[in-house]
């Protein structure tokens, strides 16, 4: 039994490892911000996880610890994500690619940004 | 009774966190959770008993359903970033999220954005979520028929 | 397997080493401020991920406490920082 959750663990490092090197390739080739954070949201929700994995089988480490950070980890990683890409809306980072339904539809936040910089033109 | 959604889960994180199953800890971690709950105020909400374990097996599929979501796009982004030629053609679709409650629509725009490959950029006032997927055309319509599904489950979650 | 585990933590170690100095530099050759946010973000899980290795190869599950605190305390940083950008306000 030892034996079969140790072999857990070493997969679970080598596979949580091969993720986050992936998520790091993708940080330094993709081409924009946007694409950016696909890579780089597999780092956290990935690696992380599998490590954490790692650490709950494989040896006898505070499990509770172990589960309550996974969950942590599956929760913040999305919201991170998100507001990064918000906020890189909201300042005006370009974007890379054709189709664009937030342009076509009236940019929420880059109306509201106009606007504000309107009335300081006006003031 | 609403008090108790509050309390059950602070408790179980406390005990989870301090990893102690002694009496006196127990009713410590139940001390401290009445009185966050007491500090929070939940909002009434009717608890329908009878649908509970049907919530309950939606909550699970849910989960299942996240979870394999998650495996096979990871593995696909994988393959893009990997891949020599970088094949891709990032975008931003609109979905509708079709949910009435904002607690509803806030879970599905987490679980788009938990999967690599597709990220939820600005959600309006109507609940149309603007996505940002890598591969457009490809993503479009799995992530619509897939939101679609979710939003049964969700339906079937809260009731 | 024990000498197979341990060989594995500590190349895993030596490869999160090595991705903390590209970040780094990619931090520090940022094209734009968001580019350099989402890498410190990024500095941030890495920390945590070495954390836990420690954690696995010194058998103590202080390190995973210690992690707990490391990763509420850069998700609120991260937040805030996005949101400072995006309003040009904090609260």
């Amino acid at each position: 039994m030892t034996t079969f959750l140790q072999i857990v663990a070493i997969v679970a490092v080598i596979a949580g490892t091969f993720f986050s090197l992936v998520g790091v390739v993708g940080y330094v080739r993709l081409p924009d911000v946007y694409t950016r954070l696909h890579a780089t949201g597999k780092v956290g929700v990935f690696g992380g996880v599998l490590l954490l994995a790692a650490a709950v089988s494989g040896t006898s480490l505070s499990i509770g610890k172990g589960l309550v950070l996974i969950a942590l980890l599956l929760i913040i990683g999305p919201v991170t994500s998100h507001a990064i890409a918000s906020a890189a809306y909201r300042v005006g980072i370009p974007m890379v690619g054709q189709r664009n339904d937030l342009q076509r539809d009236g940019a929420l936040a880059g109306q509201r940004l106009a606007g504000e910089q309107g009335q300081v033109q006006d003031g | 009774m609403h008090y108790l959604v509050v309390i059950l889960p602070l408790w179980l994180l406390y005990l989870l966190l301090t990893g102690n199953g002694e009496v006196s800890n127990l009713i410590v971690g139940l001390v401290l959770a009445v009185g966050a709950a007491a500090l929070l105020r939940p909002l009434p909400r009717p608890i329908i008993w009878r649908r509970v374990p049907g919530a309950l097996l939606a909550a699970v599929q849910y989960v299942g359903v996240l979870l394999w979501d998650l495996a096979r796009s990871g593995i696909q982004v994988t393959r893009i970033v990997l891949s020599p030629k970088l094949s891709i053609e990032p975008g931003v679709v609109a979905i509708p999220s079709g949910c009435a409650s904002e607690l509803a629509t806030a879970l599905s725009a987490h679980a788009i954005t938990v999967t690599p490959g597709e990220m939820v950029v600005e959600i309006d006032a109507d609940g149309v979520m603007y996505t940002h997927c890598l591969r457009v055309d490809a993503a479009a319509e799995y992530v619509a028929r897939a939101q679609t599904m979710r939003r049964d489950l969700l339906q079937r979650i809260f009731v | 397997m024990e000498a197979i585990l341990t060989a594995v933590l500590y190349g895993s170690l030596l490869l999160h080493i090595g991705m903390i100095a590209v970040t780094m530099w990619r931090v520090w050759r940022g094209e734009n401020v968001i580019d350099r946010l989402i890498g410190a973000d990024l500095l941030s899980t890495f920390t945590l991920a070495i954390l836990v290795l420690i954690a696995l190869i010194s058998q103590q599950s202080i390190y995973i406490d210690v992690a707990l605190g490391l990763v509420a305390l850069g998700f609120v940083g991260t937040i805030a920082l996005s949101k400072y950008l995006a309003d040009e306000q904090m609260f």
